[in-house]
């Protein structure tokens, strides 16, 4: 019997393994990127390594989008963060002709009208980073420890609604994930479901 | 009769573009126009001409989307949120869950699925009326709320009213729209004869298989998640086998690990997505009951627990199911009291030896599924008919070693290897008897080894293992003591002929083990497995007796060769054909297979439970399994006896019986909930949402009778 028991424990193992191609875990490395950002730049995960990174998938013209950067959520804790150290990339993987696609040009100026206080805004259109990651809503967001592994994957924060309202009395995941990370910690929600629109890829 | 107090709300077109185009209050406006189109027009609609007081009557909030726009189902999939309806009713009234019609399944670029509806939907909900209304007429209203989405997304919501004059009577209304969406909803799930599910849970998938001959003809079957709060789950694939099992595998990725089992339902059809499908609802993964299950007892200090374990160690030696065995040792015991002191207490040290190596063994495989989150349980082993199998057989070699068919002998080189120990085969002989007497103690879970476990497997893997170290310690005190004083072991009598025939008897005692054994097995497997297990026993048993009537001391060299020779090939060539191939290919027994409707006793599901718990029954339930032994010495002895079985009646309590006989998941977790690893146990829900109150592991008919007397002022308040 304890055959059969190790045998099914390899199988479960090896199901792991085949699973971690669809989208990584939490604990798993992070799938490196190479991407422009809106200023010609390009990026790469690998250049980030030995600082937190945060990626957070982004659709200008999505409700729960607005819902973060409408009242200034959103940038005050890309404020707090990119001073504390950490690098925030966003990536807008929509496609052209889209919902919420941008060009560079008008990722710069959205930037500008929206006060946005990301290290880079990177632009995505073939979806290429997107499916690397499974990201699947805007906003949907993942930390990234200095090691290069995911920390936290999942929602912005407790409460899936469109309504800013909802802000004040909701937990926020990301703040809560690179607070406890980088004092030491375990993350405590390391996974959460993420909710928004669903990210515009091109079609296959 | 029907007023639609559609309400654009707030937002006009205006807001939506100033929405767009600015910053601030972005998420105030709920757009609901889109290019002059209105996206979604909400209504709110009865079943009913008019309220009766106290009748309950289904209202619906209808949402119709343009063309290729879509809202979302209860589970909303990889994006988007489902719709809701904030209900805003005068005092008294009451609203049940919202019925959601069957979805479609939609694909996005991407690989992006989610679950909703096009063109239109209506989300019904059960309301309640106060049994006394003073007005004619009222207003039922509320707030509708909704994603809906094409390319792009746009949230919307509007105030919804609906006007209904009060009558002593009422006639239908909508007929058809109503009659159209409740065809649409999911099914309860049917008997496990129609249909079996089961879950199995790895690291990151759980794998949901479903036997049902009912699903053949259709060749679009689905099965769409409803995961709890924060259980992250992915698309189900669908794989069929051949012999018509379909197995769902759904990518979990919530760590913990103890999501065993999802919500959701099964759809089929004859194709994808259309409108003539059918679902059953599966519903295991609910809370079984909302009543709270008592939190599990763990109070108390490690210390106390350990001494729990040490006890019912202990007590583990007078359970049914070891005795037989433990008569062995008490043989051994007598066989030894002419010998030294050293010899005997060497012997007793080695069956101690067997009694922890199992525990420790046992242990540590627990530890090791515990970590990859596998459901673990007491006696987990007795639910795997290959474990129980594999117990007839070493039940049987050990019986006809007590026939004198054949004798036990170590083979030389072993001997020679065993340096240290003093190599005599009594040795070995006494450890395996050790284990072997321990192996069959599992399933008794005495009354203090129930508490002790439980606390152990809510702990970690350090704290599992020194609570087993615990219960061996207290299953093998006995036998220290009495080999450490043999003085303690004049009292037995003294050896002479009158041990043959002894040791003859306590091979018939064996033989009635091992009906039992193959009693469980035919629980499990069906008369079938019964038949091929025992053609292989047949065979094992003359390997057996060519063992003891040719491999003897005397025999030449060549001849116990051949004779060992030949014994493999029946044990291994018996083996491959009995138990390979058509033992294996036995079907597992649908759900309570040892007691279809027996007696009075209702088969457990969590939907009839959690029903006769609604509405404010008592309810007790016996959570057995075949192989229990002590579960069915509770039930012949106690639950069965005219005493209680009137009490019962008298008192209208209904009895369920929970069969653990193949690990059903939906029982483990029950047991978990409260706290137990592992059966028997015995529940009594009071009725009328009351504490349930758990009750001893062995029971006795006075403590049935007196807790029942306990609880009939809060029946009768019924």
């Amino acid at each position: 019997m304890k055959t059969k028991l190790l045998v099914t424990l390899l199988a479960c193992l090896a199901s792991t393994a085949a699973m971690a191609a669809d989208s990584p875990s939490v604990g798993s490395a992070a799938p490196d990127l190479s991407l422009t950002d809106s200023k010609g730049k390009t990026h790469t995960l690998a250049q980030y390594k030995g600082k937190y990174v945060v990626l957070e998938w982004f659709n200008p013209e999505c409700p729960f989008v607005k819902k973060h950067y409408g009242g200034g959520n959103m940038q005050k804790l890309q404020e707090e963060f990119t001073g504390k150290g950490v690098v925030w990339l966003t990536i807008n993987s929509s496609a052209p002709g889209l919902e919420g696609h941008l060009t560079a040009e008008q990722s710069e100026k959205k930037i500008g009208e929206w006060k946005t206080k990301q290290t880079a805004l990177l632009l995505d259109e073939d979806g290429k980073a997107g499916q690397a990651y499974g990201a699947k809503n805007t906003p949907q967001m993942f930390v990234i420890n200095p090691e290069g592994k995911i920390v936290y994957e999942g929602a912005i924060d407790s409460k899936a609604t469109p309504n800013a309202a909802d802000i004040p009395n909701s937990t926020n995941y990301v703040k809560a994930a690179l607070d406890e990370s980088m004092g030491g910690k375990a993350v405590s929600n390391a996974s959460t479901k993420p909710y928004g629109c669903s990210v515009k890829y091109k079609k296959a | 009769m029907v007023s639609n107090g559609m309400n654009a709300g707030r937002p006009a077109r205006s807001a939506f573009f100033a929405a767009v185009l600015f910053l601030g209050l972005l998420c105030t406006g709920r757009a609901q126009t889109y290019e002059g189109r209105e996206l979604v027009q909400a209504s709110l609609l009865a079943d009913v001409s008019a309220v009766v007081p106290g009748k309950p009557f289904t209202v619906g909030v209808l949402l119709r989307m343009v063309p290729h726009w879509h809202t979302y189902w209860k589970f909303p999939g990889d994006a988007g949120i489902p719709s809701e309806m904030n209900w805003k009713l005068p005092a008294g009234w009451k609203v049940g869950e919202i019925q959601w019609p069957i979805p479609l399944r939609l694909a996005e670029p991407g690989g992006i699925q989610i679950y909703g509806y096009h063109d239109e939907v209506l989300l019904m909900q059960e309301i309640t009326p106060p049994a006394s209304l003073t007005e004619s007429t009222v207003q039922l209203g509320g707030e509708a709320s909704w994603l809906v989405c094409e390319k792009i997304c746009i949230p919307g919501s509007a105030n919804l009213k609906l006007d209904l004059p009060v009558a002593a009577q009422n006639a239908p209304a909508n007929e058809e729209i109503f009659s159209r969406y409740r065809r649409s909803l999911p099914q309860p799930w049917p008997d496990s004869k129609v249909a079996n599910a089961s879950w199995k849970r790895t690291s990151s998938e759980l794998q949901l298989t479903v036997e049902s001959a009912a699903l053949a003809n259709y060749p679009a079957t689905e099965f769409y998640p409803l995961p709890g709060e924060n259980v992250v789950a992915g698309h189900p694939k669908t794989e069929r086998s051949a012999d018509g099992k379909i197995t769902f595998r759904v990518p979990i990725e919530t760590q913990d690990r103890n999501v065993s089992a999802l919500n959701g339902i099964l759809v089929f059809g004859q194709s994808e997505n259309s409108p003539e499908r059918n679902a059953w609802s599966l519903t295991g993964a609910a809370p079984v009951a909302t009543v709270s299950a008592p939190a599990p007892v763990l109070s108390g200090s490690i210390a106390k627990f350990l001494l729990f374990g040490f006890l019912g160690g202990f007590i583990l030696n007078l359970m049914p199911c070891v005795l037989p065995v433990i008569s062995l040792k008490i043989f051994g015991f007598i066989q030894h009291a002419g010998q030294d002191r050293r010899r005997i207490l060497q012997s007793g040290l080695a069956f101690i030896a067997g009694i922890f190596a199992w525990f420790i063994g046992l242990a540590l495989l627990l530890i090791v599924l515990k970590s990859a989150g596998r459901e673990i349980t007491w006696a987990f082993q007795f639910t795997n008919p290959y474990f129980v199998l594999a117990m007839s057989a070493v039940v049987l070699v050990f019986a006809l070693n007590l026939f004198g068919v054949f004798e036990i002998s170590l083979p030389q080189f072993a001997n020679r290897s065993l340096l240290g120990w003093t190599a005599r085969e009594g040795d070995a002989g006494a450890f395996f008897q050790g284990v072997f007497a321990t192996v069959l103690a599992t399933p008794c879970t005495a009354p203090f080894l129930g508490p002790a476990l439980g606390f152990a497997f809510t702990q970690s893997g350090w704290m599992i293992f020194v609570m087993f170290l615990a219960i061996a310690a207290g299953m093998s005190s006995p036998y220290l003591l009495l080999s450490a004083q043999p003085a303690w072991m004049r009292v037995l009598p003294r050896p002479g002929a009158w041990m043959v025939r002894v040791k003859q008897l306590m091979g018939f005692l064996l033989m009635a083990t091992l009906l039992f054994l193959l009693w469980v097995l035919g629980a499990e497997r069906g008369v079938e497995a019964i038949i091929w297990a025992s053609c292989f026993l047949l065979a094992l048993s003359v390997a057996c007796w060519m063992k003891g009537a040719f491999v003897g001391p005397t025999a030449s060299f060549t001849s116990r060769l051949v004779a060992i020779a030949l014994m493999l090939l029946l044990v291994l060539g018996s083996g491959y054909y009995f138990i390979g191939q058509k033992f294996r290919a036995t079907k597992l027994v649908s759900a309570s297979p040892a007691t279809p409707a027996e007696g009075d006793w209702i088969p457990f599901t969590p939907e009839r439970l959690a029903s006769e718990l609604k509405q404010g029954r008592a309810v007790f339930v016996d959570f057995t399994a075949a192989w229990c032994l002590t579960c069915k010495f509770n039930e012949a002895t106690v639950l069965e006896s005219s005493a209680v079985r009137e009490a019962f009646q008298r008192r209208g309590i209904v009895k369920i019986k929970a069969d653990w006989t193949n690990a059903d998941p939906a029982i483990t977790k029950i047991l978990k909930q409260f706290g137990r690893p592992g059966v028997p146990m015995y529940v009594l829900y009071p009725g009328n949402n009351a504490e349930p109150i758990l009750f001893p592991e062995l029971l006795t008919q006075n403590l049935v009778l007196e807790k029942l007397e306990t609880v009939s002022p809060q029946i009768a308040a019924e």
